[in-house]
């Protein structure tokens, strides 16, 4: 097979990290609505205010392989504000692939499903998927006309639904308050789009499904 | 008192056993993961040992289709009119499978197409080229530039889209295209597929002449077939008499057929 035409190595550009620098600056803004809840907790040590509220690991769900993340809740932990790193090893793709993705989830609904178990059933999200590599473009490539592809290839966005159940798991042993399970069913904006006046696509093969683990401050 | 199912050990196993089916393509990890199947690898050099295992009458039939970006359905119903035509001996499709690149795209695509009873060939196309789409089209389909020879006629597939590359000046690889049009005693003529036009922006201005005047350097080009531009069009660029076909997108829910014989050929438009 010919690889005369194969595109240099996927490097990481400094513009590549615009997106974290985004994120980042995003958590440094919304870090004091965080500050009403901390208060209330018996942290004396004030860096602690800092920490995140949970730590999350997902398996799939078109962000990543496995993609560790990390986020704060805020107004009763009704809405939450997560940033993931996704990765996707050569053994279940072509090329490995680097992702950052930022996610918004608003949960409505809980309630409590015995003594430790607490039910989160209909939680609805938002997230935008960024992932690194020249190929992955964000901004029209400068030798391109205007708006000769309306997409970009590098970020785009999708929503989702999930479910979570929040257990004590982990709460007597460690610093942790606890464990939570969660699924989530997605898709994105270019999926969708690909679906769209298309009967002969299967709704299940845009749907980007995958699962996790949260473990609560 | 804890249930079975809350057993950290019985979790664990669940979600291994999830890991385990995820591995066949339940899940998805990202838009760019190439993940193909056999039957979706090496599939421009699978029909061609499929054409070469067919007889030929002294009619060569070709179907020609393109452009099917996102008009997936549009493609089944071609690839239904295809299988209801017995005279059909194979089918090219002129470039953009994937509009917008995406591996999954590349699958729809060649999940249509697969249906197909005849042999199929696709060249790329500059929507196939999109973030990683190149990998995707050299895992699914092959090499970007490609020929066979059947029936005394040689196929030559060459990868057009300038722009995808910037205009680095070897897109297309026209020394490549000048190799394959040397005569031999395996063919007396010649017809060249490619996606973008020498005439359009995608294509590299500075190598249209020469792309041109190499394709009449033998005198044995039958005629060039192209897509990209969705409608059908037979002209002569270059002041020249070389014959540019343009053949329909499915879009339009026409397609358009070649037949050669011996001393001629003919083209045809039927809808779907």
């Amino acid at each position: 097979m010919s690889s005369k035409y194969q595109k240099a190595p996927m490097k990481l550009k400094p513009s590549d990290f615009k997106i974290l620098v985004v994120i980042f600056f995003l958590l440094l803004c919304v870090i004091p609505w965080t500050l009403g809840q901390t208060r209330q907790r018996t942290d004396s040590v004030k860096y602690k205010r800092f920490l995140p509220d949970y730590v999350k690991m997902q398996f799939a769900g078109g962000i990543g392989f496995l993609s560790p993340g990390v986020g704060y809740s805020f107004f009763k932990q009704r809405f939450e504000v997560s940033c993931f790193y996704g990765y996707v090893p050569e053994f279940v793709s072509a090329d490995d692939l680097h992702s950052v993705s930022l996610q918004l989830t608003a949960k409505f609904f809980r309630f409590n499903a015995g003594k430790n178990i607490e039910v989160v059933p209909l939680n609805i999200g938002w997230f935008i998927h960024h992932t690194f590599g020249h190929e992955y473009w964000i901004k029209l490539p400068s030798y391109y006309p205007d708006e000769y592809y309306w997409w970009s290839p590098g970020r785009n966005s999708g929503v989702f639904v999930g479910g979570e159940v929040k257990t004590r798991f982990l709460g007597n042993k460690t610093p942790a308050s606890g464990t939570a399970f969660y699924v989530r069913v997605g898709s994105r904006g270019l999926y969708i789009a690909s679906k769209f006046g298309n009967a002969s696509i299967p709704l299940s093969d845009i749907i980007e499904f995958g699962f996790g683990v949260s473990v609560y401050r | 008192m804890k249930t079975k199912m809350m057993q950290p050990k019985f979790m664990f196993f669940i979600f291994i056993s999830l890991i385990t089916v995820g591995c066949e393509n339940t899940f998805d990890y990202s838009p760019y993961a190439i993940d193909f199947s056999e039957e979706n690898r090496n599939v421009n050099q699978k029909n061609i040992e499929k054409l070469m295992a067919t007889e030929c009458d002294d009619t060569l039939t070709i179907a020609f289709t393109g452009d099917t970006h996102n008009f997936f359905d549009e493609t089944e119903l071609f690839v239904g009119k295809v299988n209801q035509n017995p005279a059909i001996d194979f089918v090219i499709h002129v470039g953009d499978i994937a509009d917008f690149g995406l591996p999954k795209q590349f699958l729809w695509g060649n999940s249509m197409l697969s249906k197909l009873a005849v042999p199929y060939f696709v060249v790329i196309g500059n929507h196939d080229l999109i973030g990683n789409g190149s990998e995707a089209y050299l895992e699914m389909f092959g090499a970007f530039d490609y020929s066979f020879i059947y029936n005394k006629i040689k196929f030559v597939f060459i990868n057009t889209n300038s722009l995808e590359f910037e205009y680095c000046g070897t897109v297309p690889d026209i020394r490549w295209l000048e190799g394959q049009l040397i005569p031999t005693e395996d063919f007396t003529k010649a017809i060249v597929i490619f996606h973008t036009p020498p005439s359009d922006i995608g294509f590299d201005a500075t190598l249209s002449d020469d792309f041109h005047h190499t394709l009449g350097l033998y005198h044995n080009v039958l005629f060039v077939v192209h897509g990209h531009l969705h409608h059908h069009e037979i002209y002569y660029p270059f002041e020249g008499n070389l014959t540019y076909v343009n053949v329909y997108g499915a879009e339009h829910n026409k397609f358009n057929v070649i037949q050669i014989s011996e001393s001629s050929y003919e083209i045809e438009t039927i809808g779907f």
